[in-house]
């Protein structure tokens, strides 16, 4: 997977044999946990190795997979309502459309957290992804390309900042589509009442500066441009979000990360629920960057 | 440092007051201390730390700020987890019963399991009437007493509009609630907040009122608060952080059991820092260290 582990099986068959008789060894170098991990204590990265070496010693079939969608998967899933009444361990992979703070998507990650459960996607991720300054500066810190951006309660800052047209995001999830482009003020005024919610709420203003591309990326994966599907890969590494769609803007051939959203579950088409197994069939016979 | 603060943070003389007394004990020990709002976010990096005063959630602009800070390598408080746990109250109980946190005794009910038997063996395990606890709770508000069916669906009806999964909890009336402030793993001032006659918590509302009637404060030297309540304090935010917090229980025959643990407790001249008037330079000695 390209993600600092060595997998390796003891099997010589290991590419088709039945998953049960498997063994796998997981090696994972220390730099690599401690590169991942500069703003986590060295408690948090013991307890991390621990958890990966319990993973190893109970084989491949303790990926638990939690989902509010149907799936063809061979593994068996459970349903968010019920995880969150067990308290099952092991290693869970949170497959849902909607990940926003307070939905079930969000308490499955965190329940997960609770029990100590290793969970992909982390429910920090999860509250940083969706709030639109955050994954910017988090994005950017990684070496993702972004544009300058404003978060603010009010026009006139927006206008002295930035140039027309500028593309809104709210700072309040409670909106499934909420960016918004305004191409002069009186657009923005409106703009900026609705998303907002009334001047409740801050935006995040970011200027236009070429087209506004939105797309579904699943796992990190999408069926585009090569640049597309690097941006997605690189967010989906550093969020590991399975499933949201994600806001750019191409600017003279460069792709920048503007927003990520949920997906509504009509959204989802067959073929894409058809991909979510395959990934995790991958993940539950190869394992993923444990460290999230 | 920059203090992060609202506008409605200055609609109160006594907060105001308080946020006044914070900026004084900054300069006296040779901090420059600004008040920063909403507008000025694009300055946070110019500063060693920031203090949080307007109300934290994940969902508010004061999480941007917090975590922005924190990105940046600032100083915060109140940091990003300490919003993230103390935002939410699923999160923080279930941390309670994880590490054996004495707590008033409490259950989750989820969204999709919802339903008549469910009700009825709350009530059966809890007697009536039960308290409804949305997750955001803050200042008293989304806390509901319910005694019959009917107004518990009213209540979780409309709380699960926001979130998944409510609280429901026992109901023990108490003539005060202890509040304890917890800085860095230490006490930092005991009060009690009295809850107004013929209420069941320290924010009341009268019927058919929008005005909320709050409760008095009665501020004790900490040295004076009795030892199993600071220590039970210190035992609960030690599973939350390292931050500030207000701590609230309630002594209930003669046990003491927390109810819940702030981040940004409200800190009023004239109310928390009467018998502890150090509150103010501890904090900014903390932030500035």
């Amino acid at each position: 997977m390209g993600n600092g582990f060595n997998v390796s099986s003891t099997s010589e068959n290991s590419c088709s044999g039945p998953r049960t008789s498997r063994v796998l060894y997981v090696s994972v170098p220390f730099h690599f946990i401690l590169v991942r991990s500069v703003n986590i204590n060295v408690q948090l990265v013991l307890n991390m190795t621990v958890a990966i070496a319990n993973f190893q010693s109970s084989g491949v079939t303790c990926v638990l997979v939690v989902s509010n969608i149907d799936l063809t998967a061979d593994v068996s899933i459970m349903k968010p309502s019920t995880f969150l009444e067990s308290s099952t361990k092991g290693f869970t992979l949170n497959i849902n459309n909607d990940y926003r703070y307070l939905k079930a998507g969000y308490y499955v990650s965190l329940h997960a957290e609770v029990l100590g459960n290793l969970v992909i996607p982390s429910s920090e991720n999860i509250i940083d992804a969706h709030r639109t300054p955050i994954l910017l500066l988090r994005a950017s810190k990684a070496g993702i390309s972004t544009l300058p951006y404003v978060v603010t309660g009010s026009v006139k800052q927006i206008t002295s900042e930035l140039e027309f047209p500028v593309v809104v995001f709210p700072v309040n999830p409670f909106m499934h589509n909420g960016f918004e482009v305004a191409k002069n003020r009186s657009a923005l005024y409106r703009a900026m009442k609705s998303l907002s919610m009334n001047y409740k709420f801050a935006v995040c203003a970011q200027p236009l500066r070429g087209d506004m591309i939105s797309f579904k990326s699943i796992f990190g994966k999408c069926e585009l441009e090569e640049d597309l599907r690097t941006i997605s890969q690189k967010i989906y590494d550093l969020f590991k979000i399975p499933i949201c769609k994600l806001h750019v803007q191409r600017v003279e051939g460069k792709v920048y990360l503007c927003g990520l959203q949920p997906l509504k579950k009509e959204e989802l088409l067959p073929s894409d629920a058809k991909l979510i197994s395959k990934e995790i069939s991958v993940i539950s016979k190869q394992g993923e960057t444990f460290i999230v | 440092m920059a203090c992060f603060v609202e506008k409605y943070n200055f609609t109160d003389p006594r907060e105001e007051k308080a946020l006044q007394n914070f900026k004084s004990a900054a300069e006296r020990l040779g901090h420059r201390f600004d008040f920063m709002f909403r507008e000025n976010l694009s300055e946070i990096p110019k500063y060693d730390s920031v203090f949080i005063r307007a109300t934290t959630d994940p969902l508010f602009t004061a999480y941007v700020v917090s975590k922005t800070a924190w990105e940046l390598g600032l100083k915060v408080i109140d940091d990003p987890w300490s919003i993230k746990i103390c935002g939410n109250k699923i999160h923080q109980y279930s941390l309670f019963k994880e590490h054996n946190v004495p707590h008033i005794p409490t259950i989750f009910l989820n969204k999709d399991k919802f339903h008549h038997r469910q009700l009825l063996r709350v009530f059966e395990n809890f007697g009536k009437p039960v308290v409804v606890k949305a997750p955001y709770t803050s200042f008293s508000r989304y806390v509901e007493k319910v005694a019959c069916e009917t107004s518990f669906r009213d209540v979780a009806k409309r709380y699960f509009r926001k979130s998944d999964v409510l609280a429901v909890q026992k109901f023990m009336p108490t003539t005060f609630d202890w509040r304890v402030g917890v800085l860095g793993g230490e006490v930092l001032y005991v009060c009690k907040y009295m809850i107004p006659k013929g209420r069941w918590k320290h924010g009341a509302k009268l019927r058919g009122k929008p005005t909320v009637i709050w409760g008095r404060t009665v501020t004790m030297k900490k040295e004076n608060a009795p030892t199993a309540l600071k220590e039970l304090a210190l035992q609960a935010c030690k599973v939350i952080g390292n931050g500030l917090y207000g701590v609230d229980i309630k002594e209930f025959n003669g046990d003491y059991v927390v109810v819940e643990v702030n981040d940004n407790p409200s800190i009023y001249a004239g109310y928390e820092d009467l018998r502890n008037k150090d509150l103010y330079g501890k904090i900014i000695e903390y932030l500035a260290d």
